[in-house]
């Protein structure tokens, strides 16, 4: 085999790492780069484009591009897409890499070999990693790297990416790599014949690149290097002219590399006393997969992620607002009044707090993911859950990222990454958000609190269970998302999939101890994703949102209205009263009047208006423009119903404990004494939060997910005239049947 | 069950198989062999999932699975039959 020269040291500039999932190829990308890499994203799609900086024994300095794990260089999904098209050099965003660092898994060589039979055709320089080869060892079944760097032609340094080893050895290697000889394929003589009609109608093309040319030509193969060529008539006549079945081109291209990767393993693995079925990974299994055991372990895994989600994220989520407002109590405690105060005040730092809050519970969930995704247990799941969610029309994958969802759809969309198939990812991201997250919790608190509480049932015979009704409605909360959910996919198998077949051909991979690293590594670059992109989008909101309930300013002549209003009796001070109780008694007259001109301004304000204005919509719900206004406000984020609410009743401090509101709301009557709220109204507002898409953010994030508007806007009209639907006929149903 | 031609998704766990041919629209079909169920290669049928579907099989040294429908279109020989499972 003759090789072409190495690539000189000074003209390395970039190299890429392509590998099949699992492979390890992130970890040799770390190992090689260690802390000096950045994640991006691929213009106008939604695959990472991971670059890192490494330095060379010979202190020169090279960019090292971590690609996409794929299979093979004919894609089946964008992330396969990016790593084919880079690799090809056809993405002018990135440029060609000057050698590829082919990360091949030792211990599952023959099917790690596949891809690189497909390397090996890009004519580029080339350098093999041999990882896990401690594994294959183990094993019993070595690789010798000497002998599969004399098969293939390039430099094979054998590495052990989690401990570091042999990455000094694969830098070196990197000025010695050479463009591998192309191996023969043994292809029947009639397909043989076919690309040889195919190959000389390509006459533009130099002579070795024909051949492979018109094979991927005949197998019909999409990549964007072969449009020019189809639009050619006189290939279009070649191609016909052969008339060679594609699926039979495509099935003897397959089938010859992997006899001559058939024949590379014969001489190159020792086939030792390896048996199959008795490693660490077959007896894990045993348990993991296990029919009895495995839906019980898998059970106990995903109860331990709901609950730390909630139990352990909750407090850390409090102490990220207190901090945040701590901090904004420090910069706008000691001004004055105003605009800019409470700009800063309610506009940046309630936008702050608003998002920094999410962080503890997205942080988690990443770090959970990154574990399971490690360790290998997460393609168990998938492999677990896959019958159940292929009903409805959902992946294996669908899973986690529906679990998630129940904490925040925002990092369960972001998790629907791993699914590959196109439609049932869409179909995951639309039904996500009906799963009821942690932001619907303090909406569903207040009005079950409020109307199926103590102050409902108190001397009634049902007062012993109010725990059990109060539960049971909350209950009936999460259901009544789980089932617009499971209906939802349905709807999208029917009518996205069009009876298109998505497979489920996934690989188990081996398990592994997860490196905590790289866990750490992989749940900060996600959480970091939402703060930069869903973090800035909520921020904003936030701030718009501010300026709705701020302005127009409330005329002095009114605030004087209002204030004199709560002032028709003067204060009384008893006789025998403290100096300290005087100032007591006057200062709740005094904030009784600031509560009071914060409802008066909220009603005068842009959202208070809006509230009024949507009043004839929800009324047929049972909501007047108090809970329209709220209802405005919610879109930021759904828990901002309730402080809203809160301001609209003049209850003072949001802070403090909840009694207060729940005995306003249940106190506050239409002009002819009938009650705003009733039971009705509640659960016709419950019925409207549990399946209402009111989260900007999430909407942000679909649209980032899928590329475009037009699914972001479905999704939020799809959820919102559904949710109205359902709410309109709870109370008008509901009403009739127990009379409001 | 008598050794012959038959689909994979028809093996019980504990079979042992080679495949003869795989059929199916072409970018399931190019999955499939490119995962290695290449015709000749040998697999081996090692459970199914708890609710019964998808299929895992050890094929090349690894572990891959897949739904009984992408199985159904992976044609085989059976080498050693496992008895169906007594319920």
């Amino acid at each position: 085999m003759t090789s072409a020269p190495a690539a000189a040291p000074s003209a390395i500039r970039t190299i890429a790492l392509g590998g099949n999932p699992n492979c390890g190829k992130t970890t040799l990308f770390n190992a090689l780069t260690g802390l000096r890499q950045k994640v991006a994203n691929y213009p106008g799609i939604t695959v990472d484009k991971k670059t890192g900086r490494c330095t060379l024994p010979d202190g020169h300095v090279i960019n090292v591009l971590d690609l996409p794990g794929t299979y093979s260089l004919v894609a089946n999904s964008p992330d396969e897409q990016v790593a084919m098209e880079v690799l090809r050099g056809l993405r002018p965003d990135t440029p060609a890499p000057d050698v590829i660092v082919a990360v091949v898994d030792a211990s599952n060589l023959a099917r790690n070999l596949y891809l690189v039979s497909q390397l090996i055709e890009l004519r580029r320089p080339m350098v093999v990693a041999l990882n896990m080869s401690d594994i294959a060892n183990r094993r019993g079944q070595p690789v010798d790297a000497v002998a599969l760097a004399r098969e293939l032609g390039v430099p094979v340094i054998p590495v052990v990416g989690h401990r570091g080893d042999g990455v000094d050895a694969l830098k070196s290697a990197l000025t010695q790599a050479t463009v591998p000889a192309l191996p023969t394929w043994l292809l029947p003589e009639a397909i043989a014949t076919a690309i040889t009609t195919v190959g000389n109608a390509l006459p533009a093309l130099p002579h070795a690149e024909r051949e492979r040319f018109a094979r991927r030509l005949l197998a019909q193969e999409t990549a964007a290097d072969l449009a020019a060529a189809r639009a050619d008539p006189a290939v279009a006549a070649a191609l016909a002219n052969a008339a060679a079945d594609p699926a039979t081109v495509m099935q003897a291209d397959i089938e010859a590399r992997y006899h001559w990767i058939d024949a590379i393993v014969a001489r190159v693995v020792q086939p030792g006393a390896f048996k199959p079925g008795t490693t660490l990974t077959d007896r894990v299994d045993a348990v993991l997969v296990h029919p009895v055991l495995g839906l019980g372990v898998f059970g106990l895994i995903m109860a331990t992620l709901f609950v730390t989600l909630f139990l352990v994220a909750d407090p850390l989520m409090g102490m990220c607002e207190a901090a945040v407002s701590w901090l904004g109590e420090l910069v706008t405690g000691s001004m004055d009044g105003g605009t800019l105060k409470s700009l800063l005040a309610d506009g940046v730092f309630a936008g702050v707090g608003g998002v920094v809050v999410f962080v503890p519970q997205i942080a988690l969930l990443f770090l959970f993911l990154a574990i399971l995704e490690d360790s290998g247990y997460l393609a168990r799941a998938a492999f677990l859950m896959d019958r159940l969610l292929s009903k409805v029309g959902l992946h294996g994958r669908s899973f986690i990222p529906m679990l998630s969802s129940f904490a925040c759809a925002i990092p369960g969309i972001m998790a629907t990454r791993t699914i590959e198939s196109r439609n049932e990812r869409l179909a995951t991201i639309l039904v996500a958000p009906f799963m009821s997250c942690s932001a619907r919790l303090p909406v569903y608190g207040l009005l079950i609190g409020a109307f199926f509480g103590a102050a409902m049932f108190a001397g009634t015979p049902y007062e012993p269970y109010i725990w059990l009704i109060q539960g049971g409605i909350m209950l009936a909360c999460y259901v009544l998302g789980i089932l617009a959910a499971v209906v939802t996919a349905y709807g999208c198998k029917l009518f996205l999939g069009k009876g298109a077949v998505t497979p489920f051909i996934l690989e188990l991979p081996t398990y592994k101890l997860p490196q905590p690293g790289e866990v750490v590594r992989q749940m900060w670059s996600n959480t970091a994703k939402f703060l930069t992109k869903a973090g800035t989008i909520i921020f904003c909101l936030s701030i718009v949102l501010w300026a709705m309930a701020y302005f127009p300013r409330l005329p002095n002549e009114k605030i004087l209205e209002v204030t004199n209003r709560h002032n028709t009796t003067p204060v009384v001070i008893p006789a025998d009263a403290t100096p300290e109780r005087e100032t007591e008694i006057r200062n709740a007259r005094a904030s009784e009047i600031d509560s009071a001109v914060a409802g008066a301004q909220l009603e005068y304000s842009i959202s208070g208006r809006i509230g009024h204005v949507i009043e004839p919509v929800i009324a047929p719900l049972g909501s007047d423009w108090k809970i329209g206004g709220g209802l405005i406000a919610a879109l930021a984020a759904r828990e901002v119903f309730v402080s809203n609410l809160s301001v609209v009743y003049s209850v003072g401090n949001v802070e403090d404990d909840q009694t207060p509101l729940d005995e306003a709301i249940r106190a506050d009557t239409y002009d002819n004494g009938k009650p705003v709220w009733t039971p009705m109204v509640a659960v016709s507002l419950l019925v409207w939060f549990v399946l209402a898409m009111q989260c900007i953010s999430t909407t942000a994030i679909v649209r980032r997910e899928t590329g475009g508007w037009s699914w972001p806007l479905f999704q939020l009209v799809y959820m919102n005239v559904v949710a109205y639907g359902a709410a309109l006929i709870t109370f008008q149903v509901g009403s009739r049947i127990f009379g409001g | 069950m008598l050794p012959g031609a038959l689909t994979l998704d028809r093996l019980e766990p504990g079979s042992k198989a080679q495949v003869l041919s795989v059929t199916g629209v072409l970018p399931i079909r190019r999955r499939l062999l490119e995962m290695g169920l290449c015709p000749g290669v040998t697999v081996d049928v090692i459970r199914r999932a708890p609710l019964g579907d998808p299929l895992e099989v050890r094929v090349r040294g690894y572990l891959l699975s897949l739904r009984l429908d992408q199985a159904a279109q992976v044609s085989v020989a059976a080498l050693a039959v496992a008895p169906a499972a007594v319920a």
